[in-house]
């Protein structure tokens, strides 16, 4: 066969039965191998969208998800989704058809040095330049993307590659990967459990590794055997559930008081599964100053990175978690975190009849089917779903968390609806991020997906209009979109039909039909583009420096 | 401080890029480099000067990661700051 169809085979084979892709000149060969594969490709608007979609499909069920694009243009268009996917650890395998070897280096039509370009964006990256290398590479890539710390592994194939003949024997079954026998560090247990047991102010500060190592409930037996409070990034929302009294919710720049309040007043941090990012830390030289740290993470690369650890362990959340379990006595802390819980909770008594986008996202989250999964925008929308709505499960939190890039939503919906098909899924947007990858709702009319997607429209850039108004003397550059199109038009186009709200007393008739109806719906809901998000901790402070609206 | 990695790669192309653009992007400057094959062609023999005031491991985490790096090893230059400078010019 060629290496094209061999391509095709071994994703058949690795039961692969989603891809995401755009075809072009370069990866023609491989299209032509996947008319009537059993492998089902689902043509995007925008390779870009294609492999958020690929992302969403793969963070919604923890599968890997695969793209596809052609060289050059194809090729650079995935650049942006494959560093949001090594941001936040997203298992990905982008397949790229690339220019001939023959004229590779000549500048020829589509060419681009996508090798190259992948060293900074990808966790891995192969150019397939020999055939009876690539069944070999597209398992290694495969492998790759799932292994350690997840991440996006890209495969350039060049057409003579894809056109060469090659022998592949199928095998009748897939190799198991086999389980690898950790040795847990029985030293460093020894000092976490002595840590543990001699803290009076001990929180566990969860990071998405530990459902990315499948250790949700682990963790939620250690959190409920070692009783401590717990607070987790945005990519953990949903680790804990909701209800668990000495959970404080989200931490960092706009994470709740409570939160950043009681990890900056503890004296162990249990890191696990997180990064110390700057979002989270805020002042990193303030940061939880008179917390011993235990850390625990897959990549080495993470532990002392910016925090160094008292106690420091690599290795599998799974495992680690229970033999970390021993009880504490911190009863005055718990009754502390639960009255700053108390004391610093939601408030949504907004005066006036205009939508408060904090209220009608509860009420949203409130509406929403059991286990629906929901797929943000980047931006103040992006924080408000944090802050009020609630999860079950991280795999129903999409956010693009470290990359934070504007046009995930729409798209990740797509791929999240496919994966899980009897979930509802809903992308909540903002009015800039829609646009971004608005194309993508000619493949939600294409496949006939029932995404719903509501959009939190303040005719703003909001988040960066809210920084100009704090910290640049409101001079407001570049922010104002009050020229936008009639989204409800503009979904119409798609045949998606839809409503557009602007007062509270509508939200819930609005909700309803949105969940009532069984296809595609678009809800638009214009704010007020003076609402902001709080609390925010301001660039170079601490955490404990928050500022709240009441403050201003 | 100095420090002087030598590293063993596998035999790709691309390897050389990648370890200068994660010695880079970390923060790394590096003083020198030589860089021959295996004796039997199967993989390259780097050598990489380092320069830098952070601690050598936040490099030396990130380049084991790499999938073409097959073994690393990190030993103190005797290096001067000033010997450093005059290789890098």
């Amino acid at each position: 066969m060629k290496g094209a169809e061999l391509v095709i085979k071994l994703l058949e084979q690795k039961g692969v039965e989603h891809i995401f892709g755009y075809p072009g000149g370069a990866i023609m060969p491989i299209y032509d191998a996947l008319y009537q594969s059993k492998v089902k490709h689902y043509l995007c608007r925008h390779e870009q969208g294609g492999a958020f979609s690929a992302i969403g499909y793969a963070r919604s069920s923890g599968k890997v998800g695969v793209c596809m694009a052609t060289s050059g243009p194809g090729a650079t268009n995935l650049v942006t989704s494959l560093a949001d996917a090594l941001l936040d650890s997203v298992p990905l395998v982008a397949i790229t058809g690339q220019v001939s070897q023959a004229v590779m280096g000549t500048d020829a039509f589509q060419e681009v040095d996508v090798l190259g370009l992948s060293l900074a964006v990808t966790k891995h990256s192969f150019m397939v330049t020999d055939v009876t290398e690539l069944e070999h590479t597209l398992n290694e890539a495969f492998a790759l993307a799932m292994s350690g710390r997840p991440g996006p592994v890209l495969v350039d194939i060049p057409k003579d590659v894809q056109l060469a003949e090659v022998q592949f024997k199928p095998r009748l079954v897939e190799e198991a990967a086999t389980a690898q026998q950790q040795f847990l560090p029985a030293a460093a247990l020894d000092q976490a459990r002595l840590l543990i047991q001699n803290a009076k102010r001990p929180i566990a500060y969860i990071g998405g590794g530990v459902h990315m190592a499948d250790a949700v409930p682990q963790l939620q037996d250690f959190l409920a055997n070692s009783a401590m409070p717990s607070v987790t990034t945005l990519k953990a929302m949903g680790t804990v559930p909701p209800s668990n009294p000495y959970y404080l919710g989200m931490l960092g720049m706009h994470g709740t008081q409570a939160a950043n309040l009681a990890v900056q007043q503890c004296d162990l941090l249990i890191c696990l599964g997180a990064r110390f990012d700057d979002r989270v830390t805020g002042k990193l030289a303030a940061f939880a100053p008179d917390a011993k740290v235990i850390h625990i993470d897959i990549d080495p690369a993470e532990l002392h990175k910016l925090r160094r650890a008292e106690c420091a362990m690599l290795g599998d959340l799974r495992q680690l978690l229970p033999a970390m379990s021993v009880p504490t006595h911190c009863e005055d802390w718990l009754k502390h975190c639960v009255s700053m819980k108390q004391q610093h909770g939601w408030r949504y008594d907004h005066p006036g009849e205009r939508i408060f986008a904090p209220l009608m996202l509860k009420q949203l989250s409130e509406r929403m089917p059991d286990n629906a999964v929901v797929c943000c925008d980047v931006g103040q929308h992006q924080m408000w779903v944090a802050q009020h709505m609630s999860f079950s499960h991280p795999r129903n939190h999409l956010s693009s968390g470290g990359l934070g890039t504007m046009g995930f939503g729409l798209p990740a919906a797509i791929g999240a609806q496919l994966a899980r098909p009897k979930d509802t899924v809903v992308t909540v947007s903002g009015d800039g991020s829609f646009m971004m990858n608005v194309q993508e709702l000619g493949t939600i009319k294409r496949f006939r997906l029932p995404v719903k997607i509501v959009i939190v429209d303040n005719q703003r850039l909001g988040m960066v209009k809210q920084w100009q108004e704090l910290f640049f003397n409101e001079r407001y550059s570049e922010t104002d979109l009050s020229d936008n199109p009639d989204f409800v038009s503009l979904a119409a186009a798609f045949a998606i039909p839809g409503h557009s709200i602007s007062r509270k007393d509508e939200v819930l008739p609005a909700l309803e039909a949105m969940f009532t109806w069984p296809g595609p719906y678009i809800l638009h809901v214009r704010i007020d583009e003076t609402d902001n998000v709080w609390p925010l901790v301001p660039p170079g402070a601490a955490n404990q420096d928050m500022l709240t609206e009441k403050a201003l | 401080m100095n420090h002087v990695l030598t590293i063993q790669t596998k035999n790709q192309p691309v390897v050389l890029e990648r370890l200068l653009q994660v010695t880079r992007y970390r923060g790394f400057e590096v003083a020198g480099m030589e860089m021959k094959p295996m004796a039997d062609f199967s993989g390259l023999l780097v050598t990489l000067s380092i320069v830098s005031d952070k601690p050598i491991s936040l490099l030396t985490n990130q380049l084991n990661k790499l999938y073409d790096i097959d073994y690393l090893d990190c030993v103190e230059s005797e290096l001067t700051q000033t010997q450093a400078s005059s290789m890098r010019a």
